[in-house]
């Protein structure tokens, strides 16, 4: 009898013995908002379901015990949990927002960031090498930039008030210690690295991380490429010279060894010579030997198990000669100049188990600088390391820890020989850092950055620490406001050390408000700041030299207002920002009798650069504006200091890519296109004429416009690549 | 450049259109958990209920841990959804979705040409988003895919389509011949009408499109 009402049981009520358990549930944001169509499941079974419009889940399950429900959503943390089946009804489940999402607030205080990787870009990577007046530089696109100061004729970076030595520039993470070629005083420097090599650049104009140092004012962050999309050969054939690029890869599915996950080299020599082009447009210098530059780089990548080894080596050599005019020798000052530079970066970088991964890195910079002044000869020659190791340890996607140390070496040495004199100076600057800091991101909507920085400097035997915070808030969909703070400290300069050691380290503070606004291909940034600088070096002659007397009484301030504008929506096929800086700045420094605005800083800046792509012509044409107001100098002839200005600078480029085929392009620039006259500042003569005066000359550009003609090719196996990113 | 892709739109509504036949695979047996499994993912994506499909294969791809083709799936109708997204928030969580199963599945199925075509047009997606922020890097990363798909299966039609076709959009936008590209499109025709899927729900798309696009553009 039993046996058969279990036999009935058994063939009509099989799910007693099946044990078919019903799960369900609702789905729910943080908001308590229903979430349709997440994806509710038992791990590892076929059972589940989708949440409806109401966000309920309900489904049979033929599983029993312990077992793992799963809800999962697009943009959302997937929710799990582990208990018996028999628990999982009516489950009340509210999913966390992904904070690894585009949504998440950014802290953009201070930083400007180029790439694909970065979330919100203010410039993309063609930017770099389509500006119309960059000429391929990638300092000359980031002066389009709001924060910069257009400083003509030097060509490196100025920021919100600060000298160029104040701005670091690190490949990979790894400091650079001569980033710019020399020239001559009416030539502006370029970056001596050539864009496409980098896929990621970070420009920040104040409060960056704790990971960087021995910077007052702003550091420029370059990243080479990780992996090389395709074998390709480039060849540029240019009206300034030529130049030719290589890129190998080896890939892993060829037979070696298990380690090797494949490999590649990227090699890039070119050769510029300024003769050809100067004998047809002459220019305002006295050339005896143009302008002569011959420049190899290569980066190798392995890829070794989950780690990745990235070594990367530039050399190049810069020679030229002229008689530079000057107002105190009417036939002029001799100057030859001889400079070669290498330099060599190695990192490598690997994911470990549990979220940590870590990062060793070091570089090394040979640079030796020969320059003939009249009949004076000076030899600079600078050996510079820096070795890094950084641990990194991700909690979760809201909480990530940084830390690491780093240390920077410098041995430097001058020998100055004229006839009857001959001295060598010099000092070792070694500098140990310690840092760390931990990215906490609250919501989605808030986020914080906490980091210490400590350093010791061995020729001062200081220790400086500094704190630095950042803080961002999200006050809309599209956005949202940060603030930062920080500490920075830099050693003086080569050209005081070689003279002194007796001195501390310079001091500035960052405090930065910044509003950030992105849409639609639209972004619109304004931030204010103000900068305090202490502990600048003073000394008592107009440049240091082995008589001056020098000390750590400077002080200043620089505070402004940067605004940013780029569109890619409002008009077909038209691609234009706009950059304005206002700048209050003063600083009582070097051999200043009284606090001045220093003469490489200006009140206005402002740049418009506009592209337009032309589908019918195969064209983009560029067009670039930069006006500049006018920046102070010392009128011998009135008195005071400083207390003249210059007129305003303006400069109107154009270029013309035109694509021939897919891979081979002509490009065309103009610098200048309207030939404005910028005058520089002015030089005065040492001693005034008969009546009491001081006759003065005009500081000129070396020439009011420049062309550039260039043919580019580009041999890949597919045919299609081409070098309109590196122009 | 955005222009340059925008023709390969109308190339993934057609992946949509031969991926569902799939459904109709069937198998004389009694059909596996799997079996019914994916026959009815297929339905639904068949039933223009992509999402849900998708959720069905995700949770194919938790049971069965050493196939491919559930991941391959999911991964498909989050990229497929993306040509049609425009939010970018969104798009990126969508695609950074499809890019965790596309990692999922290479990691059971290494060197695996269907899911480097699939690579590809994930990125595809990025350069029909924004052209001008993604076409440079993205479309040199998708021709390399294509490249090493062909040669790792040079006999698979589908593979000869997607790089024929991916050539033929370079260069109608640069005013070249496709004519070249044609032998390459008769020859997957050819290949197409012997073609057997390794196995049950293998991809079996690209005939009817090779055959659009050959009527198109070869005389």
């Amino acid at each position: 009898m039993k046996n058969s009402i279990i036999l009935f049981l058994f063939i009509f009520l099989p799910h007693l013995f099946f044990a078919q358990t019903i799960i369900s549930g609702t789905v729910t944001d943080e908001r308590n908002v229903p979430i349709p169509g997440a994806n509710a499941y038992i791990e590892g079974s076929y059972d589940g379901s989708s949440t409806t419009e109401s966000g309920m889940f309900s489904f049979e399950t033929n599983e029993t015990g312990t077992q793992t429900l799963t809800v999962s959503y697009v943009s959302f943390e997937a929710y799990k949990i582990t208990t018996s089946v028999s628990e999982m009804k009516n489950l009340q489940i509210t999913l966390r927002e992904d904070v690894n999402s585009l949504e998440t607030v950014t802290i953009a205080a201070g930083s400007f960031s180029a790439g694909d990787n970065s979330k919100i870009s203010v410039l993309k990577p063609l930017d770099i090498v389509t500006t119309a007046n960059a000429l391929g530089d990638f300092v000359g696109a980031l002066q389009t930039l709001p924060g910069t100061t257009t400083v003509a004729e030097d060509g490196r970076l100025f920021v919100r008030g600060g000298d160029a030595n104040e701005t670091q520039i690190f490949i990979d993470g790894i400091r650079v210690f001569t980033p710019y070629s020399p020239t001559t005083e009416n030539i502006p420097t370029r970056g001596r690295y050539s864009p496409f090599l980098f896929d990621g650049i970070t420009f920040s104009t104040g409060g960056y991380s704790a990971e960087y140092g021995q910077a007052l004012s702003s550091v420029l962050l370059l990243n080479t490429i990780d992996e090389p999309d395709q074998q390709k050969t480039d060849v540029s054939i240019m009206s300034v010279g030529v130049g030719l690029g290589h890129t190998q890869k080896w890939s892993p599915s060829e037979p070696k060894a298990a380690w090797n996950k494949g490999s590649s080299l990227s090699l890039n020599v070119s050769y510029i010579n300024l003769a050809p082009y100067i004998a047809i447009l002459p220019d305002r210098n006295n050339w005896k030997r143009p302008f002569e530059i011959a420049s190899g780089e290569a980066v190798f990548r392995q890829k070794i198990g989950d780690g990745l080894l990235k070594i990367y080596g530039a050399f190049d050599s810069t020679n030229f000669a002229l008689t530079q005019e000057d107002i105190n020798v009417p036939e002029g000052v001799a100057l030859k100049l001889n400079n070669q530079n290498f330099y060599t970066n190695a990192s490598y970088s690997q994911k470990l188990n549990h979220g940590w991964s870590i990062f060793g890195g070091g570089s090394y910079t040979y640079g030796n600088t020969k320059v003939g002044i009249a009949e004076a000869n000076i030899k600079d020659l600078e050996k510079s390391a820096h070795l890094k190791l950084k641990l990194k340890k991700r909690f979760s996607n809201r909480f990530k820890l940084d830390f690491g140390a780093e240390q920077f070496i410098t041995d430097f040495n001058e020998f100055y020989d004229e006839q009857n004199f001959t001295a060598k100076i010099g000092f070792n600057n070694n500098i140990s850092a310690l840092f760390s800091e931990g990215d906490i991101i609250f919501t989605r909507k808030v986020a914080l950055k906490l980091g210490l920085r400590a350093e010791y400097s061995q020729l001062f035997d200081e220790v400086t620490v500094s704190p630095r915070i950042s803080f961002a808030y999200k006050t809309g969909k599209s956005s949202q406001v940060s603030l930062a703070y920080g500490d920075f400290f830099q050693q003086p300069e080569n050209g005081v050390l070689k003279f002194t050691n007796n001195l501390v380290a310079e001091r500035s503070q960052h405090y930065i408000m910044n509003y950030q606004y992105a849409a639609n291909n639209r972004i619109f940034r304004a931030e204010i700041y103000r900068k305090s600088y202490s502990n600048l070096v003073t000394f008592t002659e107009e440049t240091p030299s082995v008589n001056s007397v020098f000390t750590n009484g400077g002080d200043g301030y620089a505070q402004g207002l940067d605004v940013f504008w780029r569109d890619n929506e409002s008009i077909k096929n038209v691609d234009y920002w706009v950059s304005y800086s206002f700048l209050d700045t003063e600083r009582k420094y070097k051999n200043y009798p009284i606090a001045a605005m220093p003469g490489f800083a200006n009140t206005h800046n402002l740049s418009v650069v506009g592209k337009y792509w032309i589908n019918d012509w195969k064209s983009q044409i560029g067009f670039s504006y930069q006006f500049g107001s006018g920046r102070f100098y010392t009128d011998l002839n009135r008195p005071g200091f400083l207390q003249e200005k210059t007129g305003t600078y303006n400069n109107v480029s154009l270029n013309w890519a035109y694509l021939l085929s897919q891979q081979k392009i002509l490009y065309f620039s103009i610098n200048n296109a309207f030939a404005f006259k910028n005058v520089n500042g002015y030089q005065y003569a040492n001693t005034p004429d008969a009546s009491g005066n001081f006759a003065r000359r005009e500081l000129l550009p070396a020439a009011d416009q420049f062309f550039f003609v260039g043919f580019f090719w580009t041999i890949s196996a597919d045919g299609k690549d081409n070098q309109l990113d590196n122009l | 450049m955005q222009n340059v892709f925008t023709y390969l739109t109308i190339f993934f509504t057609a992946v949509i259109m031969q991926a569902q036949t799939d459904a109709a695979v069937s198998s004389t047996a009694a059909p596996t958990k799997y079996q019914q499994g994916m026959q009815k993912a297929f339905q639904l994506w068949q039933e223009d209920k992509s999402w849900e499909a998708a959720n069905v294969f995700e949770r194919i791809a938790t049971a069965e841990t050493d196939n491919w083709l559930p991941p391959y799936y999911a991964a498909q109708i989050n990229i497929i959804n993306g040509f049609s997204e425009k939010d970018g928030a969104k798009l990126k969580a969508q695609l950074d979705k499809a890019q965790n199963f596309i990692n999922y599945a290479t990691a059971i199925s290494k060197d695996n040409p269907d899911l480097l075509v699939l690579q590809a047009q994930l990125y595809t997606v990025w350069i029909v988003f924004d052209g001008q922020q993604y076409g440079m890097t993205y479309s040199a990363k998708a021709s390399e895919l294509y490249n090493k798909a062909l040669a790792l299966a040079p006999n698979n039609p589908r593979m000869i389509l997607a790089k024929a076709e991916w050539d033929m959009g370079g260069a109608k936008y640069f005013g070249q011949s496709v004519e070249p590209y044609c032998k390459d499109l008769q020859r997957a025709i050819e290949l197409f009408a012997t073609f057997k899927p390794e196995g049950e729900f293998y991809p079996r798309y690209g005939e009817e499109r090779a055959k659009q696009i050959q009527a198109e553009n070869c005389n």
